[in-house]
């Protein structure tokens, strides 16, 4: 089995998961924690689950493993480590912003990065302050593409020095917004939860929370029905794309005044029989007992170092139906 | 004709389409693997174009081919080959699936009833290639009670729970409307698929890999659901963070182009980046205090950085902030994404499309890639006949006659 070792913060943690789900021994280097979005403990369920703890990092390490997954706060920080030395090993470097460039040793968080990346100028409403993003969307994103460059080595026999800036992860991940600008000039901006160019495709409220319908031109037929309101269908104020963003705000009271009437759950029943793409806003108690993704076997059962079980999200792909092994957190090892 | 990159060798039939599926197929393309593009005669839309596409056109103008000229979908099209066959007709479906023998992986994201009610599912393709890598990215998986649910990124995303803490409020809760899903699903994919011919190595066998973009949400979110068995509710604290403060994003000088974007993101992970912090914004008498106290001041310490950043714009702020080794960034938009330093000392922005367009490059770096490989993306149809004779054996005037038969197409029906 394959040897991986993992060093630093949530980026590094998380592709050092990827490892462990995949089948692979993952030795940790224990380290300070950074601010995380949610509690210690929960965050040691999710990400660090049958990894080996070693309590202290000695510069030999990295020969005895094949992969080293490394996270540090700037370039210079990772370089001092000694990187550059590791030849035995695929080496993944995770920082802010890359081991080159004029930014390399910025200060980065998240949320600095998210602003920087594009995202924080597309969250939010027009005219107000934009939204950063809660959670570690950024650090796991990097952490996936981490995983795939290691991987990818492995599968080719290649020892490697990989460098994965969390900044240009973002930027890989921008949907249209350069291109939108190279193309035609337009620079994109914040529509609220309205995703703009199809209509409607907003957050509506419901009687007991709020439903997301987004309406690509060919549903539109279909949402006149689900909404009860087949005479939309023929206004013509309505018949296209173009002219039901000219009135985009009509339809928004339309939508809102019917969907206000009715709950989450017959929103869903009836956008099932009606075919309408519409998700409800779920809770995470909700997400938990899910029924869909408890029949699906998604979830994996963690423990914690005294037998108490947790329910954990497990991969998000599953290859030949594989299981779900139950997974527990494990005890330091002192390497002295 | 692929890149150089650790897939070279690997084969791989991209039935993909809008992102989450190209998105994971262009990772794949720079690491290497050879990419053959199946595309319907309409996958681009139809030959005279009814509307504007979403971010427009390649050059500015729809051109004389404007099915291979939009700009969302050349963007994530690279190192690509074309084929574009019809799926529908009996022959077609023969031609596929000689296709599938030749490949290691087959890749899509249709609903999970679109390629079994072509005849095309795992179990057909799995008897004309037994090592085949099959993924597939229903937008609610292929089984259980939503498996039929119409799944667009934005309509999975309140489904995964990130909307119970994404918004300005508990009372504003919001969509991202960036169908976030998406790109969680994409680079989801391209780890499955790494995993499975890691395996594949292993036990010789082929491999069906099921990604759903719902599950794929919901792993993102897994400390807040653990959290919440663990009794700690999470609610939306709008730009606040549980453990730093300050945290927000903060407006700027007036850079006066109209693009509401004159905002800056400002962090304090520690006690010692506030001190500094503290005494930039002339408050040295708040320096000594603690988180608690900083998260009990939120308002009045949030204050005082909207004031001190209100004289600054926002690329001005940062430097200044970075000088004092403060975590910050400007809030970027589209034109200033493409001009940032970092990126352009990196190259990360890489012109290789028409009309000089700058696309966004691969973040993972290493010797033996090289973006000045990359081709960009092929025109529909492009390589019929090139992919049908190498990988096929067929003769030019056999892929003519698919051709003039209806079968393969070089540009949308009329």
């Amino acid at each position: 089995m394959e040897r991986v070792l993992e060093l630093g913060g949530y980026s590094a943690r998380y592709c050092g998961r990827l490892f462990v789900q995949t089948g692979y021994s993952v030795s940790r280097v224990k380290s300070s924690p950074k601010p995380g979005w949610a509690s210690k403990m929960a965050m040691n369920l999710f990400l660090d689950v049958e990894k080996q703890y070693l309590d202290s990092f000695r510069q030999d390490l990295p020969d005895s493993f094949d992969v080293v997954i490394v996270e540090a706060n700037s370039a210079d920080e990772a370089i001092n480590l000694g990187i550059e030395e590791w030849k035995n090993a695929i080496v993944v470097v995770i920082t802010p912003f890359g081991l080159s460039g004029p930014r390399r040793n910025w200060k980065a968080t998240p949320s600095t990065l998210l602003a920087m990346g594009g995202y924080t100028q597309l969250m939010g409403d027009e005219g107000r302050t934009p939204l950063t993003l809660p959670g570690h969307y950024v650090e796991f994103q990097t952490a996936q593409y981490a995983y795939t460059a290691a991987t990818a080595c492995l599968f080719a026999g290649e020892k490697k020095l990989i460098d994965v800036s969390m900044y240009e992860t973002l930027l890989s991940l921008s949907q249209f917004t350069t291109v939108m600008w190279s193309c035609s000039g337009m620079v994109r901006g914040r529509h609220g939860s309205d995703f703009y160019w199809v209509v409607p495709s907003n957050l509506f409220q419901c009687a007991d929370g709020w439903v997301y319908i987004n309406i690509v031109p060919t549903f539109w037929d279909a949402l006149a029905l689900f909404l009860d309101r087949p005479e939309l269908t023929l206004d013509e104020n309505f018949s296209d794309n173009t002219l039901r963003m000219s009135n985009r705000d009509a339809i928004h009271e339309i939508v809102a005044s019917v969907l206000i009437e009715w709950d989450k759950q017959y929103v869903r029943e009836r956008a099932t029989s009606f075919r309408i793409p519409a998700g409800v806003v779920q809770t995470f108690d909700e997400v938990l007992k899910d029924e869909h993704l408890r029949t699906r076997d998604f979830w994996q059962t963690v423990e914690d170092e005294d037998g108490a079980a947790y329910s954990s999200p497990s991969l998000p792909f599953r290859v030949d139906k594989s299981d779900r092994p139950k997974l527990k957190l494990r005890k330091t090892v002192s390497r002295d | 004709m692929s890149v150089e990159g650790p897939l070279n060798g690997i084969r791989v039939l991209d039935l993909t389409h809008v992102w989450a599926g190209p998105l994971a197929a262009r990772i794949l393309s720079d690491l290497g693997a050879e990419l053959v593009k199946i595309e319907s005669p309409l996958a681009r839309g139809p030959r005279e174009p009814t509307v504007e596409p979403l971010a427009g056109w390649l050059g500015g103008e729809q051109g004389e081919e404007p099915w291979n000229n939009m700009a969302t979908i050349v963007k994530l099209a690279r190192n690509r080959k074309s084929v574009c066959l019809d799926l529908k007709r009996e022959e077609g479906k023969q031609l596929f699936l000689k296709l599938v023998e030749q490949a290691d992986v087959v890749i899509e994201n249709f609903s999970a009833r679109a390629m079994p009610s072509l005849g095309l599912g795992y179990d057909v393709m799995t008897q004309h290639n037994p090592g085949l890598i099959y993924v597939s990215m229903p937008g609610y998986g292929s089984s259980g009670p939503y498996k039929d649910w119409v799944a667009f990124g934005p309509t999975v995303e309140p489904m995964t729970g990130l909307t119970q803490v994404f918004g300005y409020s508990p009372e504003e809760p919001r969509n991202t409307a960036m169908a976030l899903m998406d790109p969680i699903a994409g680079t989801s994919a391209t780890n499955a698929v790494l995993t499975a011919l890691r395996q594949r190595e292993k036990d010789g066998k082929g491999k069906f890999v099921e990604l759903s973009l719902h599950e794929a949400g919901v792993s993102f979110n897994g400390p807040w659901l653990i959290d919440h068995q663990l009794g700690l509710e999470q609610q939306s604290l709008g730009n606040a963070h549980p453990e730093m403060c300050p945290h927000g994003v903060y407006r700027c000088r007036d850079l006066r182009r109209g693009d509401d974007a004159d905002w800056i993101a400002i962090a304090c992970e520690n006690d010692d980046a506030w001190s500094r912090l503290s005494h930039l914004l002339g408050c040295p008498d708040m320096s000594s205090w603690d988180l608690e106290r900083r998260r009990n001041q939120a308002d009045s310490i949030n204050e005082h950085i909207g004031n001190w950043t209100s004289r600054f714009h926002k690329h001005e702020a940062a430097e200044t902030l970075q000088e004092h080794g403060i975590a910050s960034g400007p809030v970027s938009t589209g034109p200033e994404l493409l001009s940032e330093p970092q990126a352009v000392d990196r190259n990360f922005f890489v012109i290789y499309e028409r009309f000089d367009t700058p696309i966004p490059g691969n973040p993972i770096r290493m010797a033996g890639l090289d973006s000045l490989q990359w081709t960009p993306c092929p025109s529909l149809g492009e390589h019929n006949e090139l992919v049908l004779q190498d990988w096929l054996g067929l003769a030019s005037e056999d892929v003519e006659g698919l051709l003039s038969n209806g079968i393969i197409f070089d540009q949308p029906p009329v």
